[in-house]
């Protein structure tokens, strides 16, 4: 899961974008409004972290320009708490709000609700056969038994996953995966999936020549 | 119990008031149509008495017999009054024909006399047909004279202001006439020893009397309703001003403070006090709005360094971490509490402003080297900046706080040098204008968008809002508008997109 964090907060930036990283997710950050909308509109991400208030273009504008192109799932993130602010922010497209201050926990469980909620999923449990992934807990088990994975590995799972039945292409996996700052070390991913190959069965990841990897 | 409502209060009294204006009128009224209607009675009785009493006695010695006296009234009768009748005796004696006609005999209501001796026995001399048989007895017995009545005061006219001495008793105090049920009845007593008594029925006088007393309340009644019930008219008009000023303002206090009194007759001392009251609110509306204002954007500031506190310190502990990561936690932690401090601080310092709490000191100073030692203070800010500064000053004495007033230059100064462009210019000037001394500090940056330029002295106010950093609190151009006004000068700004910044300081010269 790639994550875009849009915040002109210098501490608040480093420390939301090392605390989502721990959660496994590839992050990407930008400390301003004209660079946060170049980069949501040349990338796919998940979801994106928007601050409101922004030096250059403010977050209403960023959020009013990306909704004509992109279905990006976006949690604003605002220190103005007033219900008429939120429902500006909810009117003009964002998916969810968090007033600062806010609780990292809070925020986690935000982003993994608006992300299920853009895979129309319910629930963060995915049942594939044997193994079910839970997207809450970060946990994958294999007949009830809970599988090691490393965080690269569950996050590859969780993707495939979520576009259960869909080919992903290894473009794909690159971009949601790794951030900005790795994604030119191209066997990194055949590595990963060699793993969780190894450690929920052979057939868990079917590898499609040509057009890349899909879970059945 | 007296109502407390002012309405009711108002209308008691001058209920009460238009009742005692009434009945003293009434009561006056009737009094004086009492009085001119008994003392036309009186008149008439002492006439008659007068001419009853003189029929009396002889004439005075010397004067014609047949002389009539100076009223007109034919000489009486000789009285033979050494042979009036005994206490027994019949009545024969006869009044003359003129002063018989005074009284009509045929009348019960008319006029009627009595005429009785003074001596023992007090024998009735005569009497009119038509007076009652209890008459005269009110008066006091008359006391009795001796035979010898000559050796008695000289014989007098019996009239005028000399009908007091006629009596022999108190001289200078005049008979008075009685009531006695329903007649009127006057006593004299001649110098010769009769007392003559004169009487009237007053019964169809008296039933006019309380004929004009009945009209006169009925009238009374029907003014007092009108009065009432017009005063109860205009005591109401008079104070639904109060009753609508009332309602507003219990709606205000129930806190929809932009209502306002309608103050249509603005003329009316009520109408003075809706507009002083609409004044209020307006007033009070205004410092609430700027009240609530202003504490949403101080929570609102201090929530990003919160934020900063609580995501920094959560993701630090959420596992172990090496010396290093803590160190730079914590570091963020700190800037994120200083950056608190000043703001806090500057909150405080505008509160302080607002009250009127701020203690400045009121001293001559060299305006000049105040600046001289601010321009010297931000060089360091410049040079990293590349912005160069020109200061050109004039020696200028003003009177106040120097330490302020240095405040408000550093942060004029540094604004122009962190909005200026790189190799840019900072230009100071302070000179003496119109008896004023004028401070301009301008630069060479991107000026202020006209649409925020009236703004930039508001409280969280940023024109630029990638400033939102830790130096930068929004508070900083309040705060300097703040301490000049206090110095009773006027700041201003002025500004051309790409043409620079330019803020002017005025402040009076020192006297």
């Amino acid at each position: 899961m790639r994550i875009l964090i849009v915040e002109d907060e210098p501490d608040l930036l480093a420390s939301l974008a090392q605390a989502l990283r721990e959660e496994g997710y590839a992050v990407d950050t930008a400390d301003n409004g004209d660079d946060g909308l170049f980069n949501a509109e040349g990338t796919d991400y998940d979801a994106i972290v928007l601050d409101v208030m922004l030096p250059g273009m403010d977050g209403w504008e960023i959020l009013r320009r990306l909704r004509k192109s992109k279905k990006t799932p976006i949690l604003m993130l605002t220190a103005r708490d007033q219900t008429r602010d939120r429902v500006r922010g909810l009117d003009t497209g964002a998916d969810d709000y968090v007033v600062k201050p806010f609780d990292l926990e809070e925020v986690f469980a935000r982003l993994r609700a608006i992300i299920r909620r853009s895979h129309d999923k319910t629930t963060n449990l995915v049942e594939i056969g044997d193994v079910t992934v839970d997207t809450a807990a970060r946990v994958v088990s294999l007949k009830r038994h809970p599988v090691e994975l490393t965080a690269r590995e569950y996050t590859l799972v969780e993707f495939l996953a979520l576009h259960r039945g869909e080919v992903v292409t290894r473009t794909q996996l690159y971009e949601h995966l790794f951030d900005e700052n790795e994604s030119s070390l191209s066997n990194l991913l055949d590595v990963h999936v060699s793993n969780v190959r190894k450690k929920l069965g052979a057939e868990f990841i079917v590898t499609r020549r040509g057009h890349g990897y899909c879970i059945e | 119990m007296i109502p407390k409502s002012i309405k009711w209060r108002l209308q008691l009294w001058y209920g009460l008031i238009l009742v005692a204006v009434l009945v003293g009128f009434g009561v006056t009224a009737y009094q004086l149509e009492r009085n001119r209607v008994f003392r036309r009675v009186d008149d008439d009785l002492h006439r008659r008495a007068n001419a009853v009493a003189q029929s009396l006695h002889r004439p005075p010695r010397g004067r014609p017999p047949d002389a009539p006296d100076q009223r007109g009234f034919p000489p009486p009768e000789p009285f033979d009054r050494e042979n009036a009748p005994g206490p027994d005796g019949p009545p024969t004696f006869n009044l003359a024909p003129p002063i018989a006609a005074l009284f009509d005999t045929n009348d019960a209501s008319g006029f009627y006399f009595l005429i009785r001796s003074l001596r023992p026995g007090h024998a009735e001399i005569a009497r009119s047909a038509n007076a009652p048989k209890d008459a005269g007895t009110q008066f006091p017995e008359p006391p009795a004279r001796p035979q010898d009545a000559e050796t008695g005061p000289p014989p007098g006219d019996i009239s005028g202001d000399d009908r007091g001495s006629a009596r022999g008793e108190i001289p200078g105090e005049p008979p008075q006439p009685v009531m006695r049920g329903s007649c009127r009845e006057l006593m004299l007593l001649t110098p010769l020893g009769e007392s003559v008594l004169v009487g009237k029925n007053v019964s169809p006088e008296l039933t006019e009397l309380r004929r004009s007393a009945l009209n006169l309340s009925a009238i009374g009644g029907v003014i007092l309703f009108i009065g009432l019930a017009g005063g109860r008219v205009l005591v109401g008009r008079a104070l639904r001003p109060i009753s609508d000023i009332s309602h507003t303002a219990a709606k205000i206090a129930a806190g929809d403070l932009s209502q306002r009194i309608n103050s249509a007759g603005t003329g009316s001392e009520l109408g003075q006090l809706a507009a002083v009251l609409n004044a209020t609110f307006a007033r009070l509306e205004t410092a609430f709005a700027q009240q609530k204002q202003f504490a949403s954007d101080a929570a609102h500031e201090l929530r990003t360094p919160v934020s900063v506190i609580l995501t920094q310190t959560q993701t630090a502990l959420t596992r172990e971490r090496d010396a290093a990561s803590y160190r730079q936690t914590v570091e963020a932690c700190q800037r994120a509490a200083q950056r608190m401090r000043k703001l806090i601080e500057s909150l405080l310092e505008l509160a302080r402003f607002d009250a009127g709490q701020e203690a400045l000191k009121r001293l001559d100073f060299d305006l000049s080297a105040t600046v001289a030692d601010c321009v010297e203070l931000v060089q360091p800010l410049a040079e990293e900046r590349r912005v160069k500064i020109s200061a050109e000053l004039k020696p200028l004495r003003i009177t106040g706080d120097s330490e302020r007033l240095a405040q408000v230059v550093t942060n004029l100064l540094t604004n122009a040098i962190q909005f200026n462009r790189p190799d840019g210019e900072a230009r100071v000037k302070l000179e003496a204008r119109e008896g004023l001394a004028v401070l301009e500090i301008s630069d060479t940056g991107q000026g202020i968008a006209p649409d925020d330029l009236p703004h930039v002295f508001e409280r969280f106010y940023r024109a630029d809002k990638s400033r939102t950093g830790a130096g930068n609190s929004g508070l900083g151009l309040a705060i300097c508008k703040a301490i000049v006004e206090a110095h009773s000068g006027v700041i201003e700004v002025s500004s051309g997109e790409k043409a620079g910044t330019t803020f002017t300081v005025r402040l009076p010269l020192a006297i």
